[in-house]
């Protein structure tokens, strides 16, 4: 457990001192900032317009951090020779990928609650203290990132950055739309394409169930239902996509 | 008393390029270091030397053979606790700095906190690099990161060195302080294995010698039986790669 905690806080500490993911932090902030800019331009439920371009931009830059950092997370230990000296220490790969990877969690857990701080204090400013549902949506975000830095992590065990990122980014984009392959595949009429389309939405991932935006813009009551449903599958499947990552590390030759 | 290093009949295959082409990296490698000796690793380029460290460190996998660290697989992350590792050119991550980084490998070492800290510390001083340990690794020269890397070696006290190339690319003054301190480290009783081009320095600290050529062993053995009648170890090792290039043309024919 300690060589998996000092992997990981390393990991954390040399992402949080690379000036690009400040960059991208600020970025954030500043959308987040300039949503409250937006009650003043827009008709209509101006409040609602405001928490749902806010909550989109911390979903949007969180997941923008996690597919960045996350492409390189472990090609860049290969690539730049950095895990030479530390797997020769007494670790195995797996405790290696395993570290990583909580390392980038807590990277990404971090940004979350920095923008969260900002959203809340801007949002109490202008309008009132956000609804509890605003932060399950949070804790649900995150789970969606464990997901999808689970995959980008997958992908940088074995392929460079650029390919590792069109492949996180498919992932991304897909998962995004996985309720429309099951929508577009039950108006099929073939039965084989039908049956295709299924298994397309079982195996692949669906972020959109982490997604309960809506009732935090309209400030309904927690669908908890929903919320314990996707944590579950959330980690499930993460695991079994580290699993792969692992595996797929464990019998990497390193050049 | 079990040998800190055996491999038997190890070799390595790689395929390269779009066909898989078929490249024979290490033929039949046997090798026994004994604990407590200084040996010396030394051939051309591409001649085996890192695919056969690379394997002892569990980087890469061997097609045929086994290799063994104190009687435990190299498969086995527990073959590696008694191990420190230099490799050429060694690489950190460049935002820490050079005393986070120690700590860092005693952490993955496992070691006592306040022990860690000790060592850190006596070893930066060791290594001139006491008052550079502050700055951050990407601001370091190659010599200094090279220091560092011998740092992180040494930090947890192993029983086995193994250092590939330790001296590529260093001045005379790194060099020397490179040497001194694998002297020391021979010294104090631990197995010394290294890589390297620089014959000199092999025979200044080295008791056995292996010369490898094409990925074949061609000889093994005290410095003094290698060379025999022959004038130095670098004319030993030049009629052996020039052996395997009269072989190669021989066999072609």
């Amino acid at each position: 457990m300690g060589r998996i905690w000092a992997l990981a806080y390393n990991t954390y500490r040399e992402a949080v001192r690379d000036r690009v993911l400040y960059s991208i932090l600020f970025f954030g902030i500043g959308v987040i900032a300039l949503s409250l800019v937006m009650q003043e331009i827009t008709v209509g439920d101006r409040d609602k317009v405001v928490r749902s371009v806010a909550q989109g931009a911390i979903a949007a830059f969180a997941s923008i951090i996690s597919m960045f950092l996350g492409i390189s997370l472990v090609f860049k230990e290969v690539e730049r020779k950095t895990v030479y000296t530390i797997l020769s220490k007494p670790i195995s790969r797996w405790t290696f990928v395993l570290g990583k990877y909580l390392g980038m969690m807590m990277t990404l857990a971090v940004q979350v609650a920095v923008m969260m701080v900002v959203y809340t204090v801007l949002l109490t400013a202008q309008q009132s203290f956000p609804p509890s549902v605003v932060f399950v949506g949070a804790i649900l975000l995150m789970f969606e990132l464990m997901l999808l830095t689970a995959w980008a992590t997958l992908f940088s065990t074995y392929s460079a950055p650029t390919t590792a990122a069109a492949f996180t980014l498919a992932v991304f984009i897909i998962g995004h739309l996985a309720d429309d392959i099951w929508v577009f595949g039950s108006q099929l009429e073939n039965p084989v394409a039908v049956e295709i389309s299924r298994i397309l939405y079982w195996a692949l991932p669906n972020f959109e169930i982490f997604n309960i935006r809506q009732y935090a813009v309209h400030e309904l009551p927690i669908p908890w239902d929903q919320v314990m449903g996707s944590m579950a599958y959330g980690v499930c499947y993460t695991a079994a996509v580290l699993g792969l990552a692992m595996l797929v590390f464990e019998r990497r030759d390193l050049k | 008393m079990t040998a800190a290093i055996t491999t038997k009949n190890l070799g390595k295959i790689y395929r390269v390029g779009f066909f898989m082409r078929r490249v024979e990296g290490l033929r039949g490698l046997d090798l026994e270091v004994g604990t407590g000796e200084a040996f010396g690793f030394i051939g051309p380029n591409g001649a085996g030397k890192t695919t056969t460290i690379k394997i002892l460190m569990g980087l890469q996998t061997q097609t045929s053979g086994t290799a063994q660290l104190f009687g435990v697989d190299v498969g086995e992350a527990s073959a590696r606790e008694k191990v420190g590792f230099l490799p050429e050119r060694p690489y950190f991550y460049e935002h820490l700095t050079a005393r986070e980084v120690l700590h860092f490998y005693g952490q993955l070492s496992q070691m006592d906190r306040e022990l860690c800290s000790d060592r850190v510390e006596m070893l930066l001083e060791r290594v001139q690099l006491t008052r550079f340990a502050d700055i951050t690794l990407g601001k370091y020269s190659k010599g200094m990161l090279q220091r560092v890397g011998l740092c992180q070696t040494l930090l947890h006290d192993p029983e086995l060195l193994v250092l590939d190339e330790p001296m590529s690319g260093l001045d005379p003054v790194g060099r020397a302080l490179v040497r001194d301190l694998i002297l020391e480290q021979r010294e104090a009783g631990k197995t010394v294995f290294f890589s390297s081009h620089i014959l000199a320095d092999v025979e200044a600290i080295c008791d056995r010698v292996a010369i490898l050529v094409g990925g074949e062993l061609r000889a093994c053995g005290a410095i003094k039986d290698v060379v025999a009648d022959r004038e130095s170890l670098e004319s030993v090792l030049v009629g052996e790669m020039t052996r395997v290039v009269d072989e190669s043309a021989l066999g072609v024919l």
